[in-house]
């Protein structure tokens, strides 16, 4: 008997995988590519129906199932791969020797200096980032000089669809050199497409020179972050900053009117529950990774540092580069903070993996992931 | 000079429609008033184009129970006037109707109701001929062009006999066919108006037009209609042809007449069948029937939609059972001729050949062999808007407004063009799941949008037409608003009711008789309502998509968006392009991830089409309407339009 091959249409498992199956990031990596997927708020949409098979829309998210190690290999020194935080190759802490930056940065202005210095450079011609509208919409925007990206510095712990405008600006083939600050699931998505971009798409992927990592723990649902705000009388507009300090188990939300602090409960309360199965923290997919600093005790002496890890050749040169101009001051970052950076990202793979089962029903299926993958095999619960 | 203004004892050639003006002008007419519904439209706009040499007021109200009532007006003041709908009509103008025909007219006041069997160009096969037997009004019904006319002139006279509403019922297939008419006198003088009311209760042509007290006036009411029976029995619209003891007598009325003629011919049973003919269908007359329903022991009674005629002979017949004896009936009842659709001749000759079991000469198997072939080759159309029709651009903007809100919003739907959104739904990419009679869309979104407290968190939509709005909409809309219900009121405003031919509504500042008239406007009737209202052109997508999906968002209240765009088919768009629209082969993606055919796949104006050898979307110039929507939604900027120069 032959069973009929059936077809399988990207978009509609795209649907029933991820978006249906709550893992959708909101990362933008399937919309912008065709007129069918778009976002909508952090919602990915798809906004009619396409027949498609072995499309980029499911190629390209980073919650479908992947070769990780296919892309460790493509991306990465094999010797520089630990299972908790990816590739090492350098982990420092660092600062923007430009103290304005570092005001208007989340933490120590490193990313936005990274950024400046690369276009300044010409290492790349158009930088992505994160932008937010009034009613703190976020999307991805493409900047060219230094004033537009100070702009949009500082986290917006919502997701934005980076991605997506990652893929507008390819589409052109004419877009130049790309760079792009990225979260975990869109560094992720953009190694995808890397890995899996058909022949008459490599000249679009190719423009992507550099990926700026960012730290991530987890990422609110727009929809739960609004209504928190909202029965706080915290208006949207009014939100110039955010961040959970160090060692002080709340949230903290800058605005005009001074700060206003949530437990950090409130906080998880937001949290889109696609970040429940997400194994990576430290932005293991990109050249350079930043996050917030974790030293000493004070959180004030803290705040305008960050930390750094170095993942591939090209990052070590911009850092080098870096240093040599004088834009960021870095240092070396005692063994013991990487041990414990190590810990963290270690604890919430293991939770990631938890979850996954849970949603799965078995130990056997872990949903995007392959179970026989090395780093996946190690932090599974025995 | 205007056919229907022919001299006296010429032949002219006449739509049916044509032939039922030419039978009021005849009668002298004064006063008409209509509102637009296929297949009714040809006759308020014939009679507007003569309007003036005949010193008529024609007007296009704004839906039948208005427009009953301004020839009610009319025949109170002792005019002739005549009211114009199509079946559904008469619903909408049923309310007024039963409290006139309580009250009595004067002037003569005829009713015609064109309707629709088999729903060529409706939603529904309704029937009004019941309204005529429950409202207790005479009933006529033509069975040919000339009948059309000079029924039509001898409604006005009965009405003004019995002091009563006529009804004058023709079908599609009479109204939109075209047959020779020999024409009769135009009266010389019109009659000045005049209204009496100061005179007893109970004198209909003094007293005050109600329809108290109920009880006295309504046996006087039934006590004329007794006197219409006698009319009716010696009327020459009722006749009888065939042999004179027939094995078979077929009663009929209408079209069906010639239906049954036909198939009479096809099976060469003109020695066995015979026809009774009525033109006066209610009330039946009783001793005309019953002498040739004494001809036969078996009748077969041929009509279009109900067994409505079938019901009223067999009420009859029973009661003459003791002089008759029984009979067997054909019709609808046991199943012989289907009680849905459009007959034809070819049904009929069917019934017809069962009874009196004889075979028709079957068709040439080799006939019927190519038939079958040819009709294999005929390529699958389905509805669908026309190019460079608005409301393709508005249903766009709506889906993908729905969609991008993501609780399954949906459309109540109306009637109109975009009622074709809900007949085949690929055209309205999935939004509308509704459809019913016109005003409706509103009146069902109102109630969907109170269902929230039963766990019902859906946007809720509604859209109906320019002319729609002013038809039955607003009650609908005031009620949404009072009550607080939430909804997304469109209205889709092309500029004219484009369905019925471009007739002018209250919209416009043109009337029926071309006179400036104020025009009515919905922007400022919605906001004086107190809803939220914006405006826009459903070809500017990306105005038009936030503006939706900002009122999806906006909880809590009525929001109104008036979608402004002429028809593609209008006066001053037809056959003008305002774009030259072509395809960029080159950059066109065709079947390939990033696009997938979006424009002929999805988008799906008639316009573009498919080339299947270069596998690249084409635009048909010839089709294309040069709207240039289709440039916006193209991905890859692979459709190009530019400004088309006169
Ligand atoms: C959702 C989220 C969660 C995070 N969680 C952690 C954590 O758990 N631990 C930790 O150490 N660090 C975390 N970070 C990183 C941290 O907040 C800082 O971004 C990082 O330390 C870099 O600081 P900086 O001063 O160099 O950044 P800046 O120089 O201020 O630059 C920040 C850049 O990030 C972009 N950006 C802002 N919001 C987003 C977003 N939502 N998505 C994509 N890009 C964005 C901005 O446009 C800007 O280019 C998180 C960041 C985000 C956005
Ligand atoms: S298969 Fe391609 S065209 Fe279809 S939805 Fe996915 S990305 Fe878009
Ligand atoms: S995770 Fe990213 S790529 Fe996957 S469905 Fe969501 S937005 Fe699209
Ligand atoms: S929408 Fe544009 S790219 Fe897609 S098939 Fe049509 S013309 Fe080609
Ligand atoms: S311009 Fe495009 S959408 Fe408009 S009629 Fe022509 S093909 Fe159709």
């Amino acid at each position: 008997m032959t069973t009929p091959i059936k077809t399988v249409i990207s978009q509609k498992i795209l649907k029933k995988e991820v978006l249906e199956g709550d893992l959708c990031t909101g990362c933008g990596a399937c919309v912008g590519l065709c007129p069918y997927q778009v976002i909508y708020h952090d919602r990915t949409v798809q906004l009619h129906t396409c027949d498609l098979e072995n499309g980029k829309c499911y190629d390209f998210c980073p919650r479908t199932s992947t070769d990780l190690n296919e892309l460790r290999n493509m991306l990465f020194d094999a010797g520089d791969l630990t299972p908790e935080t990816g590739a090492v190759k350098g982990y420092y802490f660092s600062r923007a020797t430009d103290r304005q930056l570092r005001e208007d940065a989340q933490h120590g202005g490193t990313v936005t200096a990274l950024m400046e210095l690369a276009l300044f450079e010409g290492l790349i011609d158009s930088a992505i980032v994160s932008a937010r509208d009034q009613e703190f919409v976020q999307n991805g925007v493409v900047v060219k000089d230094e004033a537009a990206l100070r702009k949009n510095a500082g986290s917006k712990f919502t997701v934005s669809p980076t991605v997506a405008a990652f893929n507008r600006l390819a589409a052109t083939k004419e877009a130049g050199k790309i760079g792009v600050v990225a979260t975990p699931c869109q560094a992720l998505a953009l190694a995808k497409m890397k890995l899996k971009a058909v022949k008459e798409d490599r000249g679009k992927i190719d423009q992507l020179k550099l990926v700026i990592g960012l730290y991530c723990g987890w990422a609110f649902a727009a929809q739960k972050f609004k209504e928190l705000m909202g029965q706080n009388d915290i208006e949207l507009e009014s939100i110039a900053g955010m961040d959970i300090p160090a060692g002080k188990n709340s949230l903290e939300i800058y605005t005009g009117n001074g700060t206003k602090s949530f437990p950090l409960s409130d906080a998880q309360a937001c949290i889109r529950s696609a970040c429940n199965y997400c194994l990576d923290s430290t932005a293991e997919y990109a050249d350079i990774s930043v996050g917030a600093a974790r030293f000493g005790d004070s959180w004030e002496e803290m705040r305008h540092w960050n930390q750094m890890i170095v993942r591939t050749g090209k990052g070590r040169n911009l850092i080098e580069l870096a240093i040599k101009r004088g834009v960021l001051e870095v240092r070396n970052a005692p063994a013991e903070s990487l041990r414990q950076l190590k810990n963290v990202a270690g604890e919430k793979k293991k939770e990631a993996l938890k979850n996954i089962i849970r949603k799965s029903g078995s130990a056997k299926n872990l949903l995007y992931l392959d179970r026989h993958d090395p780093v996946v095999r190690r932090f599974l619960a025995k | 000079m205007s056919k229907l203004l022919s001299p006296a004892r010429t032949q002219v050639l006449f739509m049916g429609n044509e032939a039922i003006a030419r039978g009021a002008l005849e009668a002298g007419l004064n006063v008409a008033a209509g509102y637009p519904g296929t297949p009714s439209s040809e006759i308020i706009e014939s009679l507007a184009h003569v309007a003036r040499e005949r010193k008529l007021y024609v007007e296009w109200s704004t839906n039948e129970k208005v427009a009953l009532e301004v020839a009610a007006a009319a025949s109170f003041a002792g005019l002739r006037s005549m009211c114009v709908m199509k079946q559904n009509g008469v619903n909408v103008a049923s309310d007024f109707l039963l409290h006139l025909t309580a009250s009595g007219t004067r002037g003569g006041l005829v009713l015609v109701t064109c309707e629709d069997p088999g729903a060529l160009s409706s939603v529904n096969e309704g029937e009004s001929r019941y309204f005529a037997r429950m409202l207790e009004i005479p009933l006529l019904e033509p069975s040919s062009f000339q009948e059309a006319k000079d029924l039509t002139k001898w409604a006005f006279e009965l009405s003004e006999a019995i002091g009563n509403v006529v009804m004058l019922r023709s079908v599609t297939r009479m109204s939109h066919a075209s047959g020779n008419v020999i024409c009769g006198k135009l009266p010389a003088k019109s009659r000045r108006a005049k209204f009496d009311y100061d005179g007893p209760v109970m004198d209909s042509r003094t007293g005050p037009m109600i329809s108290t007290p109920v009880v006295a006036k309504h046996t006087l009411h039934q006590k004329k209609l007794k006197g219409v029976e006698v009319l009716f029995e010696k009327s020459p619209f009722n006749r009888y042809a065939g042999p004179a003891k027939p094995q078979l007598l077929i009663i009929t009325s209408s079209v069906c007449f010639l239906y049954s003629q036909e198939a009479i011919k096809m099976l060469g049973l003109h020695k066995k069948v015979g026809i009774l003919k009525l033109g006066c269908t209610w009330p039946l007359p009783p001793a005309l029937l019953k002498k040739h329903l004494l001809k036969t022991d078996k009748i077969l009674i041929v009509e279009e939609v109900l067994s409505f005629l079938e019901e009223n002979v067999k009420v009859l017949a029973a009661g003459m059972l003791k002089q008759m004896g029984s009979k067997i009936f054909y019709g609808k009842i046991d199943g012989s001729l289907p009680s849905v659709g459009e007959l034809n001749p070819d049904i009929v000759a069917a019934a017809l050949g069962k009874i009196m079991k004889v075979k028709r000469k079957s068709l040439p198997a080799d006939y019927t062999r190519k038939l079958q072939k040819a009709a294999a080759l005929v390529p699958v159309r389905e509805q669908t808007f026309c190019a460079g029709c608005p409301h393709r651009a508005s249903f766009w903007n709506i889906h993908n407004a729905i969609a991008l809100d993501g609780r399954k919003g949906f459309v109540c739907g109306d009637i109109g063009c975009y009622s074709m959104a809900a007949l085949s739904p690929a055209t309205g990419y999935h939004t509308m799941p509704t459809l019913h009679s016109m005003g409706s869309g509103t009146g069902l979104a109102s109630g969907f949008a109170k269902l929230a407290a039963f766990g019902f968190d859906k946007p809720i939509l509604t859209v109906c037409g320019d002319s729609t709005f002013y038809h039955a909409v607003i009650p609908a809309l005031i009620n949404a608003q009072h009550n607080r219900a939430d909804i997304t009121f469109i209205v889709l405003d092309n500029a004219g009711t484009a369905m019925t031919g471009f007739q002018p509504h209250p919209g416009l500042p043109t009337s029926a008789l071309k006179e400036t008239v104020p025009a009515v406007d919905i922007a400022a009737i919605c906001a004086a309502i107190g809803a939220k209202v914006m405006i826009s052109d459903p070809f500017d997508l990306e105005t038009t998509s936030k503006i939706l999906t900002s009122f999806l968002e906006d909880k809590g209240s009525v929001k109104v968006l008036i979608l402004r765009q002429a028809c593609a088919l209008s006066p001053e768009k037809k056959g003008k392009k305002k774009f030259n629209v072509k395809v960029n082969d080159a950059l066109c993606l065709g079947e390939s991830c990033g696009c997938n055919r979006l424009c002929t796949r999805i988008f799906r104006c008639p316009a573009l089409i498919w080339d299947r050898i270069k596998k690249k979307a084409l635009v048909d110039e010839v089709i294309c309407a040069g709207c240039g929507v289709c440039a916006s939604i193209c991905p890859q900027k692979a459709i190009l339009k530019t400004e088309a120069t006169v």
